[in-house]
């Protein structure tokens, strides 16, 4: 009888220190899948327009691309967004750190007992670009989107931009420090 | 002394139509307060006042005020900046939001600390007329401290923001301010 429950208490502990153990691997297999998911053409990313964008609810996934004389959002369902590219005052690209697997690995995280919680949320966590646009709408209305990109996505969409004669800012030094990296190895 | 079962039940009914009616008379009363939705405002881009607040920050700051000063039901007309429509605008008022101070927070401090990491920012928000005269000056904050993004510090504040303006009673608008 005791035997049965030492083994239970031993069960008991060992669930209870795989779980932190467990969902910590998903999110690290998440954020390596997401990497590897990233689209190879500069000219289509993946987005989420975080607020900003007209007829569009916020935080809505879908493909950002440069088309012509258009930026255009396709979400997932429903209308397309397009800015003319010559309304375009400004794009600034940030970087910024946001945690991965939403609602769900929040809740994982709150319920994981012995502070496991907080030693996922030391590694749940994923750099992403923020492409904030600022245009105006044909009436002269200064309107502003914030976008937010997988990691490395942000300086491919601006060049594109920045190519199309609009004026981008942020990012660059970062790329400008990685050749310089590149070129000293 | 007893009463008949249809005169109890017309005493109910009567209640609810009186309780009805006072819960409604209020409601439509509000819609139609002197000096409430006569007003336009514009709302002016955020001066970020070098503080070096993130462009995304000044953005969702600009996008999020505009969408809850439209909640508010407090102006006819909410425009943004530059819009054409103001100059058409009868009784306009400005929409001023300066940043006072700004601490950037991290959201994998708040997952892993709780108490650090927290976004804050304190705006300055001033009401004017065409003329310049302030109408309504309040500072107000927003700050993100345990869940969410850092973005929701600017929703909070607009929010903030909305209510405060919402909450302050405006004067009536000049019949003299059309056409200036």
């Amino acid at each position: 009888m005791r035997y049965q429950i030492v083994l239970s208490k031993m069960t008991g502990w060992t669930l209870r220190c795989l779980i932190p153990v467990v969902c910590f691997t998903v999110s690290l297999m998440s954020q390596e899948g997401d990497q590897a998911k990233a689209p190879v053409s500069p000219s289509v990313v993946h987005a989420t327009a975080i607020l900003g964008f007209e007829g569009i609810s916020n935080n809505t996934n879908g493909e950002l691309s440069v088309q012509g004389d258009n930026l255009v959002f396709k979400p997932a369902g429903g209308p397309i967004t397009r800015i003319t590219i010559g309304s375009i005052q400004g794009v600034f690209l940030t970087q910024e750190d946001k945690e991965v697997g939403g609602t769900p690995l929040a809740l994982g995280r709150a319920a994981t007992p012995f502070g496991g919680g907080r030693a996922i949320g030391l590694f749940a966590h994923k750099k992403y670009d923020f492409l904030t646009l600022e245009y105006l709408d044909s009436n002269g209305g200064f309107h502003g989107a914030v976008c937010q990109l997988n990691k490395g996505q942000g300086q491919a969409l601006g060049s594109e931009l920045e190519a199309k004669s609009v004026h981008v800012s942020g990012l660059k030094d970062d790329a400008q420090r990685l050749e310089t990296k590149n070129e000293a190895k | 002394m007893k009463l008949s079962r249809g005169t109890s039940w017309k005493a109910v009914t009567a209640a609810i139509a009186i309780g009805l009616s006072a819960l409604t008379v209020p409601v439509f009363a509000g819609g139609n307060r002197p000096g409430v939705a006569q007003w336009s405002v514009v709302v002016n881009q955020v001066d970020a006042g070098g503080l070096g607040v993130a462009p995304e920050f000044q953005v969702a700051i600009y996008e999020n005020l505009l969408d809850e000063l439209v909640k508010t039901k407090q102006f006819s007309t909410v425009l943004r900046s530059g819009d054409r429509a103001a100059n058409d605008a009868s009784a306009l008022l400005v929409l001023k939001t300066t940043v006072e101070s700004y601490t950037p927070g991290s959201e994998t401090k708040r997952a892993v600390t709780t108490v650090a990491g927290a976004t804050k920012l304190k705006v300055r928000s001033q009401l004017c007329t065409r003329d310049g005269q302030v109408v309504l000056e309040r500072v107000v904050d927003g700050n993100v401290r345990f869940f969410g993004g850092n973005l929701r510090a600017t929703h909070n504040l607009a929010r903030n923001v909305a209510k405060a303006i919402k909450q302050s009673p405006l004067p009536e608008p000049a019949p003299s301010v059309h056409g200036e």
